[in-house]
């Protein structure tokens, strides 16, 4: 779905736009420094792909081929366990991230309310805290407050997977926010009132003139949140409980002391079930 | 795709549930055994955190076969990193795996449960000079697990004779020749610790003079340092990234062995220099807060019999402070001890280091601007 | 929202309090942590250090994010979400490992070295230096840099372009008055997105600066970790979140202006 809405993108521009031809930026020079990124962003993934299948642990030092990574990483439940979590704490904090950032985006860009100045610094404080502090602060924030709730309701809550969902929700809700305010600069708040003026309910106007309008933003910002959280270490560390390692949490550990190799394994996989993933999605819109 | 991944999430879900602790017997028979331990009392989990690498970890496994207890381990990397985790409360963990300063620190914090003593009735396998030190003199809260030095490893291609001073990694005249090829641990106390012993002062000196010829040395050998670095110099040493390096012990015998997956390299070798070294200690010990403090002291029991001590050493390849364990020792291990356990000549040269709040301020503020140069 | 403030309250009461001799925080109202901090000009230097290498980083990721983000939004439209797709995939494979994948490039006997070593040239140390730390960082912010720049050019109405040349501006003048103000927010959005964990990454300088680069993210990991010493570590902390949010208003400031 997300695909979908990205390559709809182009309606943004007006429809004549498309036919304009847009040229005369120096084409090669762009396509020579877009070359020279994705080699750049591609380069340490070959290499770990590569050094997956050498028979040599060091790195760097072919081997011969092999398949015995794959087939560690397999049975080591301790890593496969933190790879489920990672996903599921990745898309669920997303999901309500992206829902929540947006509506703030567009409740701050849209009404110029008093104190809003305040609050929009606010919403920029979890953008700006270094992760490490953040970590420590949820860390003692959720133990206080567990302290206090199960004292006074005779709960048992406690840290676990639930509650590195919910920092991590706190940190992708500012991400979010920023990503979608920046497309909704600009953006004529005229077409909503035209609407209205043709009849549309504010769910209809919302529906079917803005939120398309503000698609890209919300989709650039949720693959952020995705990313951001799939890939967080430090915060992951202190929210999380007993038993609850995500994969960060799991390499982290690991990586500095053995099996680097299998790590090289993980990642593989990783990197070839997303680049499936997305060509998959990619076909299955095309055929429509 | 989100729909796929929502697919992903649903699978997960499961995964996600938290675990309850406490729940009581396993199933075995109730009453106490042979062996001394009432399985009754025995909780179905134990959370046990520890350092990567730190355990063999079929040890776990045999732990549950006898006793039915799963044992969870989650890992850390520092000491601190644990102690900020256990200090918060509700941690969820029992068992815990401190040095010897964080068992000082955590006692006098009240994080520690006393061990139960008439449940550790293996607690005489150990080497009796390495029990009751001055963390923890009754050895009331914890009990030896591994022990090494601080000193210098290096690779016997490169130094065919060995260095004997730290004027090999603190001499000028001798650094040029190694620029770039050589590491120092990454830490506040043993990094300035070594310009110490190097200038012939006590590792827990907070005499301004002494710290601030410390702070010039180090600052003067900062530019040929490839980097400070704890916890890759075993593959370093091994893949002859780097010749020669500030380092523990242990970690020495696991680049010459290897470990898990990693190479090892047989030329590396290991070396208390003569102006000294340091000596620690890593221990078992209870959080304050486990719900789970019998079974905690079981495992803690289970850990020193002789035959799990030594299959754990086989793995670890630190110094177990299990005398009992020592015959049962690979000829592998034995090997490397020859390597890398300290002469009894050389352990009069040893030094534990100490803390206190005004040498922690003063070992960070120094450090801090070390590294800031 | 409780989520942000709470945190951001608990960093000012630990900021005024001091380190206990274990490492505990003891709740007694104090200034010392701001008189240390100001006090050594240590502190300062690691600040300017992290400032500078924030701004070199965000400059570079621009100067290649911009045209990168431009190449994409020229492509046919079904080409596009697959370009910024390829951009994202590699972050999603963990950050320490590709930051490894580095040091096994980059290292004394790494790819680079035996690769230059067999053209007969000599092995250069390139790992534990400032140019190594600026290629992990631009290398681990670049997307936070394109995304917004995306959005931002796609939104744009290339008509306007026409319309300059007709008036007879140049090529360089439509880019400049036209097209650049026009996707200015998706810069500094990207800016923003780049710059501040910039501050606080203490990963990159730790493995491919060899610990000895060290920025904010360095001290504040040491503070919050192996010092415990987290007063301290909240002061700065402090200070510096003064400083990025002042920074971050300002540019939103500016850019809203630039709108009007």
């Amino acid at each position: 779905m997300a695909e979908e809405t990205l390559t709809r993108a182009a309606p943004t521009a007006p429809a004549a736009a498309r036919d304009t031809p847009r040229r005369g930026f120096g084409e090669g020079a762009l396509l020579v420094n877009a070359i020279f990124c994705y080699l750049f962003l591609y380069v340490p993934i070959l290499i770990l792909i590569v050094f997956s299948f050498s028979n040599s642990s060091l790195a760097g030092v072919w081997g011969g081929f092999t398949f015995d990574w794959y087939v560690k990483l397999f049975q080591n439940t301790r890593l496969m366990t933190a790879m489920g979590n990672s996903l599921y704490v990745a898309t669920a904090s997303m999901i309500v991230a992206t829902v929540i950032g947006t509506l703030v985006a567009l409740g701050m860009e849209r009404f110029r309310f008093r104190g809003r100045q305040a609050f929009d610094v606010q919403l920029y404080m979890p953008v700006v805290i270094p992760d490490i502090v953040m970590a420590v602060m949820l860390l003692l924030f959720f133990s206080n407050a567990f302290q206090l709730l199960n004292a006074l309701l005779g709960s048992s809550f406690r840290l676990s997977l639930t509650t590195v969902i919910m920092a991590h929700i706190t940190f992708n809700i500012a991400f979010v926010a920023v990503v979608v305010r920046s497309s909704l600069k600009g953006f004529d708040w005229r077409l909503e009132e035209a609407a209205q003026d043709l009849g549309a309910n504010e769910f209809n106007t919302f529906r079917h003139v803005t939120f398309p309008l503000i698609l890209p933003g919300i989709i650039g910002g949720a693959l952020m949140a995705f990313t951001l959280s799939l890939d967080d270490y430090v915060i992951s560390y202190f929210t999380n409980g007993p038993g609850a390692s995500t994969l960060p949490i799991e390499v982290f550990s690991r990586i500095v002391a053995a099996s680097a190799p299998t790590i090289n394994a993980v990642s593989t996989v990783i990197f070839l079930a997303s680049l499936l993933l997305v060509s998959v999605s990619q076909l299955l819109q095309r055929r429509r | 795709m989100i729909r796929l991944l929502l697919l992903v999430v649903l699978t997960t879900v499961t995964l996600a549930a938290c675990g309850t602790t406490n729940t009581g017997g396993t199933g075995a028979g109730s009453g106490t055994t042979a062996d001394g331990v009432d399985r009754a009392r025995l909780s179905a989990e134990l959370y046990f955190f520890n350092w990567s690498d730190y355990i063999e970890p079929s040890i776990l496994e045999d732990f549950e076969a006898e006793y039915g207890v799963r044992v969870i381990m989650d890992l850390y990397d520092a000491n601190e990193a644990m102690i900020a985790k256990i200090r918060a409360g509700n941690s969820g963990y029992d068992v815990v795996v401190p040095s010897d300063y964080a068992v000082q620190s955590m006692v006098a914090e009240g994080l520690l449960a006393p061990l139960d003593t008439t449940l550790l009735t293996n607690s005489g396998n150990n080497d009796p000079a390495l029990m009751g030190l001055f963390f923890d003199e009754q050895n009331a809260y914890s009990m030896p697990y591994f022990w090494s030095t601080t000193g210098i490893a290096y690779n016997t291609t490169v130094f065919p004779t060995p260095p004997t001073s730290w004027s090999a990694l603190f001499d000028p005249a001798q650094l040029a020749a190694i620029s770039g090829k050589f590491t120092m641990l990454d830490d506040a106390r043993e990094t300035p610790g070594a310009a110490l012993i190097y200038q012939g002062q006590s590792v827990n000196t907070t005499d301004p003079a002494a710290l601030a010829a410390a702070r010039e040395l180090l600052i003067a050998q900062k530019p040929f340092v490839a980097a400070y670095d704890s916890a890759n110099t075993n593959l370093k040493l091994a893949t002859e990234e780097i010749v020669i390096a500030h380092y523990w012990s242990g970690g020495a015998g696991q680049a010459i062995v290897g470990l898990e997956d990693k190479p090892g390299n047989p030329n590396i070798d290991f070396t208390i220099p003569q102006e000294g070294g340091v000596i620690w200690m890593d221990t078992l010990a209870i959080v304050h807060d486990s719900p789970n403090q019998y079974t905690a002291n079981v495992f803690i029991n289970y850990l020193m019999r002789p035959e799990v001590a030594a299959k754990n050493a086989d793995y670890v390849l630190y110094l177990t402070p299990n005398q009992a364990a020592r015959a049962l020792l690979s000829a592998e291990t034995q090997a490397v001890l020859e390597v890398i356990e300290p002469s009894a000549e050389e352990r009069e040269r040893l030094q534990w280091i100490e803390r206190t709040g005004e040498s922690d301020t003063a070992f960070s503020q120094l450090w801090t601007e070390v590294l800031a140069e | 929202m409780i989520f942000f403030l709470l945190p951001f309250l608990i960093i000012i009461v630990y900021a005024f309090s001091s380190r206990s001799p274990t490492g505990g925080v003891e709740f007694t109202f104090t200034l010392n942590n701001f008189i240390t901090l100001f006090s050594d000009p240590v502190y300062l230097s690691i600040f300017w250090r992290s400032i500078w290498m924030g701004v070199v980083t965000t400059v570079l990721c621009a100067l290649i994010g911009y045209p990168l983000a431009l190449f994409i939004v020229l492509q046919p439209v079904r080409w596009r979400s697959i370009l910024i797709f390829l951009i994202l995939i590699p972050f999603w494979t963990n950050f320490l490992v590709r930051i490894y994948a580095w040091m096994t490039i980059l290292g004394n006997n790494g790819i680079v070295n035996s690769t230059i070593g067999f053209f007969g040239f000599e092995p250069v140390t390139m790992l534990g230096t400032q140019g190594a730390v600026l290629l992990g960082l631009v290398y681990g912010e670049l997307p936070f840099m394109v995304l917004p720049i995306y959005a931002s050019i796609d939104r744009f109405d290339f008509r306007l372009l026409e319309a300059a040349n007709d008036l007879g501006a140049s090529r360089w003048q439509r880019f400049v008055r036209v097209m650049l103000p026009l996707t200015a927010p998706g810069i500094a959005a990207g800016s923003v997105l780049v710059f501040i964990p910039t501050a606080g990454n203490y990963i990159v300088p730790a493995l491919l600066g060899g610990g000895k680069v060290a920025l904010i993210g360095n001290f504040l990991e040491q503070q919050f970790g192996s010092a415990q010493n987290q007063p301290l570590g909240s002061a700065a902390a402090l200070l510096v979140m003064l400083v990025l949010t002042a920074g971050v208003v300002f540019y939103f400031r500016v850019t809203d202006e630039g709108e009007r």
